[in-house]
């Protein structure tokens, strides 16, 4: 199968400012791509790299072509940030426009009845809200009937039940073997989806890999229970970082949450109501992109 | 070809049919004025003024066509980069070839579209009669024409603030409306206004326009000024538009 996405110590800056200072990403057929980061370390950089709307240095290939070519652009469809609101052109005209693009395109009229849209396509763009916008520039994006898919920030705007079933739609297009690369600040929403998750900070990942893995280098845990031991037994424990008590809950804050659990096992018949919080993606991204920033 | 057609329904729709401020700025207004200053504001009998309906259905052609490049057209482009339309459709196979060509197509559409229906009124309501030469060369010299006036407009899209846009068209339109003599006879501007305003391309265009309506002889410098202000603004639309592109403008944040 071919590489999807290649990139080999890619750089970019914008002037005298590095955004991107070594990039290397290999991306499969069918794999869904986390990408994250703090608001300026270049993921839209990125993706516009991968688009071809911007040249960086280094090795870059998108389907085994340069970005931006001509045969790569027909099995692309992008979902960038901002929606297009024209003046004086309805959903139905920007679909229809879409669709002529792409010599493999869907049929509008069908794919806007299959997102529940079909009520908005004689409504012109600038009476949309922002989620029905967001919804239309999802339905845009697929139109061309992409195997590559490029999400910027998609469900910026949505309310609950449009995000909903916009990671619906993401689970049908995984199940169509449709790769995409999504960027994110609803990290407890991509951590459902991606297959992979990359950090960007700084100019480079500094994790590349699947969400378990990630916590497996991340080992932490928030230990809850109701016990009638002291609370200072508890501090002694391996791995134990802080221990809190908010009668009647016991809270152990453990760096390591396994080895802290195993140490916890002969003491079971004396805790009560105990659960295990491991860490979510958000904190392990706070945890790496915080690191870096302080140093 | 089936993508070109696409596009020129799409933009034929925005930019012309539920465009009101076009339709208003660049067709009402100019007729309005039309009216106004041949049947309202006149003196003289109707065969004394005939050269004048003629003149004024000129000039006002002209104001159109101005009004649609740095109102119109300057903020359409503005709009169609800054909300994403031209980076989509840049992603696309196709290319922004089809989007240029038809956003060209719509605007030579607009010209002539000044000239049927300040001519329509001229005809209807003046009586203005000119044989089918000469409504054929006003034709082509509309279109010629219009070229420095639109790269003018073009030009103008480049302006990174919507308010900047807006302050730049009114300063530009309006003070070479009046200095070119499209408003009022040039003849009633100060010496050295009227110099500024004979190197307008407005006054070229309208001086084209007169001449051939009115059978003079056609004085040639006027079409080598629109040539001169066709290469000048062609040059500065090229030089801003390798600017943007180098500044890789309205690709978003970091």
């Amino acid at each position: 199968m071919t590489t999807v996405i290649q990139a080999e110590h890619l750089k970019f800056s914008y002037g005298d400012k590095t955004v991107l200072k070594d990039i290397n990403l290999t991306v499969q057929p069918g794999e869904i791509v986390g990408l994250i980061g703090a608001n300026g370390a270049g993921k839209t950089t990125f993706l516009n790299i991968l688009l071809g709307l911007l040249a960086g240095t280094g090795e870059v290939s998108v389907f085994g072509q340069r970005p931006g070519a001509p045969d790569s652009k027909v099995r692309l469809g992008s979902m960038l940030q901002g929606d297009m609101v024209i003046a004086g052109t309805t959903v139905g005209d920007l679909m229809q426009l879409a669709a002529a693009q792409s010599p493999r395109a869907l049929d509008p009229d069908a794919l806007l009845n299959e997102f529940h849209l079909s009520d908005l396509k004689p409504q012109r763009l600038g009476i949309l809200s922002g989620g029905q916008l967001r919804r239309i520039t999802f339905a845009v994006a697929l139109v061309g009937n992409p195997d590559l898919l490029f999400l910027d920030e998609p469900t910026v705007g949505m309310d609950a039940q449009s995000r909903k079933a916009f990671w619906t739609q993401i689970e049908q297009l995984r199940q169509q073997g449709k790769t995409m690369v999504i960027t994110s600040h609803y990290l407890e929403e991509i951590q459902q989806v991606a297959d992979r998750l990359l950090i960007l900070q700084n100019g480079r990942f500094v994790f590349n890999g699947s969400l378990q893995a990630l916590q497996k280098q991340h080992l932490g845990a928030t230990i809850t229970c109701e016990t009638d031991l002291q609370s200072a037994i508890f501090n002694g424990l391996p791995a134990v970082d802080k221990v809190q008590l908010v009668a009647p809950k016991l809270i152990i804050h453990s760096t390591d949450g396994d080895q802290t659990l195993r140490a916890l096992v002969p003491m079971l018949d004396r805790l009560h109501q105990v659960s295990v919080t491991r860490e979510s993606l958000e904190d392990i991204f706070l945890q790496l992109t915080g690191k870096d920033d302080e140093k | 070809m089936k993508t070109f057609k696409t596009q020129l329904a799409f933009d034929g729709k925005r930019l012309i049919l539920r465009n009101f401020s076009y339709i208003f700025f660049s067709l009402l207004m100019p007729a309005g004025f039309y009216l106004l200053f041949t049947k309202v504001m006149v003196s003289g009998s109707s065969t004394q003024m005939k050269p004048f309906y003629v003149s004024y259905m000129d000039s006002m052609i002209v104001y159109s066509v101005l009004i649609s490049a740095l109102f119109g057209i300057a903020a359409i482009l503005k709009r169609d980069r800054d909300q994403g339309l031209v980076t989509f459709l840049s992603l696309s196979a196709h290319g922004t070839f089809p989007y240029y060509l038809s956003v060209a197509f719509w605007m030579l559409m607009m010209s002539l579209f000044s000239v049927a229906v300040m001519g329509s009124l001229a005809v209807g309501i003046n009586g203005v009669s000119l044989h089918f030469d000469q409504w054929l060369s006003l034709f082509g010299v509309v279109l010629i024409g219009q070229l420095p006036i639109m790269l003018i407009g073009i030009g103008l899209s480049y302006i990174r603030r919507y308010e900047t846009l807006s302050l730049a068209s009114n300063l530009i339109t309006f003070p070479m409306a009046i200095v070119s003599g499209l408003w009022w006879p040039i003849n009633m501007l100060p010496k050295w206004l009227q110099s500024i305003g004979e190197l307008m391309p407005t006054y070229f265009v309208n001086q084209l326009l007169n001449q051939l309506t009115s059978r003079a002889k056609v004085d040639l410098t006027n079409l080598l000024g629109i040539v001169a202000w066709f290469v000048v603004t062609g040059l500065l639309v090229i030089v801003l538009s390798k600017h943007e592109q180098r500044k890789g403008v309205a690709l978003g944040e970091a």
